[in-house]
């Protein structure tokens, strides 16, 4: 009854604002911060991965810079509220929340111009990291249990309303923290569940989950925190835990161009704890850090030039701000095609030579014994093993959708490379690698592989003939 | 009162025929548009084709403009005048640096390529690439003296060492002529590789570097080669042919002038890997080929590329006084890209061959020796430094104007208008997006990089159709083909609507598709704005030889010479019919290969099919004759097997000279509204 | 009648041979009884090496040889040196190198080394039978027995019946003419434009040929000869791009009953073209035509060396041929011809100045007496034998 009674309270006053707000206009204009705050103690290391995903209590709320007055809360009847991804005109705003304590969290949106917000998603399972698709489409973290992906936050898209419901990624990792760039692709950040299946890292992807590949690779056990973004100059800012020390976070650069490449810690120099970026300008970022005298996470000036912190310019006494988004219009990014027919069962595999290994720039060259065969593993089990074709490469047509990995055998079945990390083909997806573990900057050479004047190879091998849709594609 | 009614009745009886009216019109309009583009998601826009897909008369004449699209540039001596060939503006155009202003504009041939100036400044040589001759200007007067004939598409030229001869590139008959500047006379003519295009003495004066932009003739599958020629400039004769090998496109070449490198910007194409994905540089990437300029100096190629950036169509390159900096043109995403060579010197210098022959795969090497992109105006072609190496001046093709680059800064300081119209016509604006990276993933290339001069580029791709290695098929060309639908070799796209529509980027470039607007400028473009060149190698004025009119008596018959009536399909003509020489319908030629899906074949268009090599939709037939001797085993295409070599000879002379209609109709000026001469 | 008529025909076409086939064995004794007469000469006229000196022996030499070159210090190459093979079919000089054809590919001479170059390096068939070079571009057209090549600047260009306009792949013989490029070949003689990339192709179909077969032809003011198999010698003027053609008036196979009344025989082996004069072989002889009379040649009236003639080459106003039986040289006048003994590697040149011969012993001596090819530069003669190419100085 006392809960009602808040509740309604609450309601009451959030009304009573948007009059009050209302009367000078729309309540969430250009220029103002949008900042995700939860309350209470909380440590870098709680910050990242999964359980950096769903803060109890946590909220969302606005401010005009250099204005403290204008801070007021934009999710004051849900009971959490977090992970603010705003739409590329400005005028909308995804979330996740739990309306109430009891409820799993779903995505919401809000249209900033009358705080009103509607559901989207209705599941079971835990849903985050919400992101818009340049198609008006939205995209989505959820918490997926089954045998292939074991229990892993998989991306999902859907339309605006919820429908047609799309998954994307299948395969044993956790992907979180999406944004869009303005190439089109999904950037996310993946983490593997099985540790020995590969390092966390940046994973770039088309929207229908085609073309997935490792965007840059963070240092040994190091994980994200808070959203990724993509400046206008071209570079991709982050804040990460080292793997060393959770509690230490830094703020890491790298250039879209050549991200395996270009990684730059710019608070390498700077003792205090980052959490959360915010690019605001070239030359002014925001930053949510450890307050020295508060202990909670503040929202402070950053020059990425000087690499120095200037002022505050948000805390509160009671909540750490988790990250900051600003409202205003952004350029959509490209709207990629897709491939993906989903009549279609399979997906289609090239690789030019499996002896093709990692060459780095350093010139130094890495050559293991000659392999000469393929096995193409599943979750907990084998796909088959697969002869490659004398100048080492291979076609396989790939049942689609489903999670595997290639390791290399000599001709005595030794393994001579790999496994490599977890693949998956979308349904008539096609893509190709020029090796294994080759340098992904490297480009293929302009040959005829032998393994494409024969027809592919089946995978599972036990399965002879797949009956399915006959694509013309050129 | 009457007054009133006299405007009511009649405006009521408007709108209630409006309002009757609106829906089957709108019904019947929707249904027009889509029978029309072949394609029903196109908007009702009358204008797209009743406005801008007109060819010639006076809606054509309003809607369009003619541009001077500047191509290449001289400087002179003491910096003073730039001289700009004005590729559609049949000039030379003489630009006062100081005043940055065009000073002169002379008028040359049709189609002008390339401007070099005689050593004591007096006299400049301007290339016709559709008149196959060369205008020769003096420039105290800036009139044309003299006009020296070449052999076809004259296009890049030098003067040899002592200044006696003037050698030109002729980049339709795959040729180098050597003019005696004596007697005006041709001397000799030197074939050169496939296409060529640009040429240069090299820093000691002794060989002549001539570029090619096409592969040399091979099976599908080989080994890509593109041939830099090496004629001795003493004795004028061709002392190398240097196979570079998977380049193509290689436009033009630079020296250093302390003489120890030869560069030349190239495209590294991936026409051998099936068309399953961009990402990672699986379709084009781009570069330069770096010649050592000593005994056994070696042949290197670096990308110019970098992961997920890549800079499309590579043309022009300069190198500064000192040595130091080099500055390439990419064409397609609107950028120069400076190069540091000492950087490249010491890459070179510290690697193996091993390790080269892996960078000329990696797009992570330019980050070793490139160091800025400058943004520049539309579709940068030749480039030019001035006499101090200070300012560099980069022909905006697209954007009719100059722009000027301090070399120092590695900044724009100016850009010089040349004159042109102010307003982007709808063709204009087809045109730019045409010859732009921009719509293709990672902008890894353009529409042009497979249709360089809005034709063919003579490869052959694996457009992996249903299965990886399936549907081998050769490049199309673009010209004058708005008339001869339907596209694509299995003629399933009605319209260029269609045929550059969602299905386009989704297979081919693999980013966001043409917009509506985007793709109205497009199809104008292709639709009105490409001209056939005049076939001027073997039909300049319509004349047929005895060989030609023996070879189109063969086309025409019906009758093999054994008396027996050949059936109408096996007829040439049949398929063939002029004025385009296609009977815009699809067919089989009995030259399915079991790699193809089973379709039948559209029937190409054979205006300026000389000029199309090699032939069949995949490519197989190297030659005309072949198509026939190696090919034409069964009459699938063509009763042929009654004629004997001489006959056979007589009926590819007569392909050869199968030209544009409207060189028939007009001469050799090509009449396009929004091109050639007023 | 008719019957008894060829029979006549018969009898007097045998009695003939019998009659041609005594006088040759008559008069080859003769020459075995002068040996004496040539002993002063042989002895003083012993030269080795014209750098040796000795100019007394080869002032001898050269007054006996009046104003015709005479070659010695023959040197001979053979697969032991480095030839890719033994059979040699052609040979031309080109600026400081010499390519030969043979049987194995082509092999080119330069710098004191040999280098082969077969179907692995581009050539269009391995038997190379012909080689020319354009003065005006510096290609090397090669005439093999699987197409055509134009070998420039290192790289070889295939051009044949399939790919081209050229009427046959069996090209036994190639000549630069200017920009253009003619062919003999089995099917006939080809005429390709170097600045025009047209084919032209002439046989039985579009000249006076009866049938294809062409063995060489060779060009010069404005004409060209085609030496057609069975019609003599094809004349076509590059002008008025008429025929006009030269046949054996009487038309008998191995006499000429009318003495210098046109060619030899309608089966022409060779023509060349040189200082207004165009000399002819054949099997049976060989021809001069100045351009209003025919001279005919034999080997029992003449110094040639042979009746059966494969090749000949004009070089001003000498004419090299080669032929079954050794090389013959001559310039109107005098004949000089160089034999190899049959049981040694020496041999001897025969000097004739009317019905005056004089035999002077080389030592060595050519390669082998069957000649195919042969080409004259800078005072070297190099000849192409079955047993591979020989090379020779002039005498100072």
């Amino acid at each position: 009854m006392i809960g009602r009674i808040v509740v309604n309270l609450k309601t009451f006053a959030l009304c009573l604002a948007c009059l009050l707000i209302s009367c000078e206009g729309r309540p969430v204009k250009n220029g103002m911060l949008i900042l995700s705050e939860t309350p209470g103690n909380i440590k870098s290391d709680l910050l990242s991965g999964p359980s950096g995903r769903y803060f109890p209590g946590a909220r969302i709320s606005v401010i005009r810079p250099g204005k403290p007055d204008s801070h007021f809360i934009l999710t004051e009847d849900f009971y959490s509220a977090c992970q603010p991804a705003i739409s590329f005109d400005g005028a909308r705003m995804l979330f996740t929340a739990q309306k109430r304590e009891e409820d799993t969290w779903q995505i919401w949106e809000m249209e900033l111009d009358n705080i009103r917000s509607r559901k989207i998603t209705s599941f079971s399972e835990n849903c985050s990291d919400p992101a818009y698709l340049p198609d008006g489409r939205l995209v989505f973290s959820k918490l997926t249990i089954n045998d292939t992906v074991k229990s892993a936050h998989c991306l999902f898209s859907c339309n605006p309303d919820g429908s047609d419901l799309r998954q994307i990624t299948f395969s044993p990792v956790n992907y979180l923290s999406t944004i869009v760039l303005k190439d089109g692709r999904l950037l996310t950040f993946s983490w593997p569940l099985l540790n020995d299946r590969g390092e966390p890292m940046l994973t770039v992807m088309r929207p229908d989950g085609t073309k997935a590949d490792k965007f840059c690779g963070g240092t040994g056990g190091s994980s994200l925190i808070g959203s990724l973004h993509e400046t206008p100059d071209g570079k991709i800012v982050f804040t990460e835990s080292t793997g060393g020390d959770p509690s230490v976070a830094d703020l890491i650069s790298v250039n879209y161009n050549r991200p395996l490449h270009t990684r730059i810690n710019l608070t390498s120099q700077i003792k205090e704890e980052i959490a959360a970026v915010l690019p605001l300008s070239l030359n002014k970022f925001l930053i949510s850090c450890r307050g020295s005298d508060s202990g909670k996470l503040e929202l402070r000036e950053f020059d990425p030039e000087n690499k120095t912190i200037g002022q505050v310019i948000w805390s509160d006494p009671d909540y750490n701000i988790l990250e900051a988004f600003i409202v205003r219009s952004t350029g959509r990014p490209k709207k990629l095609p897709s491939e993906v027919d989903l009549e279609v069962k399979t997906g289609l595999l090239l690789c030019q030579d499996i002896n093709f290994l990692n060459q780095e720039l350093t010139g130094k060259f890495s050559i293991a014994g000659k392999a000469s065969r393929i096995e193409v593993l599943g979750v907990d089990t084998t796909y088959g093993i697969v002869q490659v074709e004398e100048d080492g490469s291979f076609q396989l047509k790939v049942m689609a959708d489903t999670p595997f990995q290639i390791r290399t055998l000599d001709k005595d079945g030794n393994v001579v490379n790999g496994p490599c990390s977890w693949l998956w083909m979308r349904p008539n997806e096609r893509r190709g690698c020029i090796g294994c573990h080759e340098d992904p900057e490297m480009v293929p050479d302009n040959i005829v592989s032998l393994a494409i004047r024969k027809s592919p190879v089946m995978i599972p091998v036990h399965i002879t003939e797949v009956k399915e849709k006959i694509i013309e594609l050129e | 009162m009457k007054t009133y009614l006299k405007i009511l009745i009649p405006v009521g009886t408007l709108c209630i025929l409006s309002a009757v009216f609106y829906s089957p019109y709108k019904r019947w309009a929707s249904e027009h548009v889509n029978y029309i583009t072949a394609v029903d998601d196109h908007p009702l826009k009358c204008g797209s084709c009743h406005l801008h897909m007109q060819k010639s008369g006076i809606i054509s004449k309003i809607v369009n403009a003619r541009y001077y699209s500047p191509f290449n540039l001289a400087v002179s001596k003491d910096g003073r005048n730039l001289y700009v060939v004005a590729e559609e503006g049949n000039a030379l155009l003489v630009i006062n640096t100081d005043k940055q202003k065009v000073s002169d504009k002379i008028e040359v041939g049709t189609r002008p390529h390339s401007v070099i100036l005689s050593e004591d400044g007096r006299t400049a040589y301007v290339t016709n690439q559709w008149s196959d001759n060369v205008s020769v200007v003096d420039l105290n007067r800036f009139v044309v003296i003299n006009t020296l004939k070449t052999g076809g598409g004259p296009a890049g030229l030098a003067l040899s060492t002592d200044g006696r001869y003037l050698y030109t590139v002729n980049s339709f008959s795959s040729d180098l002529s050597i003019i005696d500047l004596s007697t005006s006379k041709e001397q000799k003519r030197l074939t050169a590789g496939n296409n060529p295009a640009g040429a240069r003495i090299n820093a000691n004066g002794t060989l002549l570097y001539v570029t090619s932009r096409r592969t040399l003739s091979a099976p599908y599958g080989d080994t890509l080669r593109c041939e830099l020629t090496i004629v001795n400039d003493r004795n004028q004769r061709v002392a190398e042919r240097r196979d570079i090998k998977q380049a193509y496109m290689m436009e033009n070449i630079a020296f250093t002038p302390s003489g120890d490198l030869a560069l030349i910007p190239m495209i590294r194409p991936k026409n051998n890997v099936p068309t399953i994905q961009i990402e990672r540089g699986w379709m084009m990437t781009n570069g330069i080929t770096i010649i050592e300029q000593k005994p056994d100096g070696r042949t290197v190629q670096l990308l110019i590329d970098e992961p997920n950036a890549y800079y499309a169509d590579p043309f022009g390159i300069v190198i500064t006084p000192d040595s130091k900096r080099a500055f390439i043109s990419c064409a397609g995403v609107d950028k120069i890209t400076v190069i540091d060579i000492d950087s490249i010197r010491k890459l070179i210098e510290g690697s193996t061959d091993e390790e080269l022959n892996m960078y000329s795969n990696h797009l992570g090497i330019s980050s070793r020796f490139v160091i800025k992109r400058i943004p520049t105006g539309p579709n940068p072609k030749g480039l030019v430094l001035s006499p101090d190496g200070r300012k560099l001046y980069v022909a905006e093709h697209l954007g009719d104007r100059v722009a000027v680059i301090n070399t120092e800064s590695m900044e724009t300081t100016g850009t010089i208008d040349l004159g042109g119209p102010d307003r982007i016509t709808v063709a204009r604006q087809g045109r730019r997006l045409l010859n732009n990276a921009g719509h293709t993933f990672q902008t890894q290339y353009s529409c042009y990089t497979c249709h360089p001069d809005t034709h063919e580029d003579g490869l052959v791709y694996n457009m992996a159709s249903k299965d990886m290695g399936r549907n081998i098929t050769n490049t199309q060309s673009l010209r004058n083909i708005g008339d001869t639908p339907p596209y694509k070799w299995n003629g399933k796209n009605q319209t260029v609507f269609k045929q550059d529509g969602m299905r386009f980027s989704t297979v081919l470039t693999r980013t966001e598709a043409f917009s509506y607007k985007d793709l109205d400028a497009l199809s104008s473009y292709i639709m009105t704005g490409i001209p056939n060149p005049p076939n001027l190698q073997y039909n300049p004025d319509g004349e047929l030889t005895e060989i030609q009119e023996r070879g189109k008596m063969i086309f025409e018959r019906t009758h093999d010479f054994n008396g027996n009536e050949i059936p109408v399909v096996n007829r040439c003509v049949t398929c063939h019919p002029a004025p385009y020489y296609t009977n815009k319908e699809t067919t089989n030629v009995g030259t399915l290969a079991a790699s193809d899906d089973s379709i039948l074949f559209d029937t190409p268009h054979l205006n300026n099919i000389f000029a199309s090599p090699p032939y069949l939709h995949d490519g197989r037939a190297a030659t005309l004759e072949e198509i026939w001797t190696i090919h034409g085993k069964t009459e699938e295409h063509g009763a042929v097997n009654d004629l004997t070599k001489i006959q056979l000879n007589e009926l590819v002379e007569y392909l050869k000279s199968l030209r544009d209609p409207d060189y028939e109709k007009h001469g050799n000026e090509i009449k396009y509204a929004s091109f050639g001469k007023n | 009648m008719k019957k008894n008529l060829s029979k006549y025909l018969v009898v007097i076409f045998s009695l003939a041979v019998i009659i041609l086939a005594g006088l040759i064995i008559l008069k080859k004794p003769v020459k075995a009884e002068k040996p004496d007469k040539n002993e002063n000469i042989a002895l003083s006229g012993y030269y080795r090496n014209s750098s040796d000196g000795d100019p007394g022996n080869s002032a001898t030499v050269i007054k006996e040889a009046k104003a015709m070159p005479v070659y010695g210090n023959w040197r001979n190459f053979t697969t032991l040196d480095g030839l890719p093979s033994d059979k040699a079919y052609a040979v031309r000089v080109d600026d400081g190198r010499v390519l030969v054809g043979t049987h194995d590919g082509l092999a080119v001479y330069e710098n004191g080394k040999w280098e082969t170059y077969t179907t692995e390096d581009g050539l269009a068939h391995n038997g190379v039978v012909s080689i020319d070079v354009s003065q005006l571009t510096g290609d090397v057209w090669i005439g093999t027995l699987g197409g055509l090549n134009r070998w420039s600047g290192g790289k070889f260009e295939t051009f044949n019946q399939f790919n081209s306009g050229m009427p046959n792949d069996l090209v036994y013989n190639v000549f630069c003419y200017g920009n253009d490029i003619w062919v003999a070949t089995g099917g006939g003689a080809g005429h390709y434009d170097t600045q025009t990339k047209q084919w032209e192709i002439f046989n039985e179909q579009n000249a006076p040929m009866h049938e294809p077969w062409t063995y060489a032809l060779s060009a010069g003011d404005g004409k060209v000869w085609i030496a057609a198999w069975g019609a003599g010698v094809i004349e076509y003027n590059t002008e008025t791009k008429h025929f006009r053609d030269y046949v054996d008036p009487d038309g008998f196979m191995e006499i000429d009953l009318q003495p210098d009344d046109g060619p030899i025989h309608d089966i022409t082996t060779a023509t060349s073209y040189g200082n207004g004069i165009l000399w002819v072989s054949t099997y049976f002889g060989m021809s001069r035509y100045d351009g209003k009379n025919w001279n005919g040649y034999f080997d029992h009236d003449s110094g040639l060396a042979s009746n059966f003639i494969n090749f000949l080459r004009a070089e001003g106003p000498v004419v090299y041929v080669c032929s079954d039986n050794g090389l013959s040289t001559f310039n109107g006048e005098t004949w000089v011809t160089y034999k190899k003994n049959d049981y040694d590697e020496n041999g001897r040149a025969i000097i004739t100045n009317g019905t005056e011969k004089k035999e002077v012993p080389l030592s060595p001596s050519i390669s082998h007496n069957f000649i195919i090819g042969v080409d004259a530069a800078d005072d070297v003669l190099w000849v192409a034998t079955s047993k591979g190419v020989a090379r020779g100085e002039r005498i100072k």
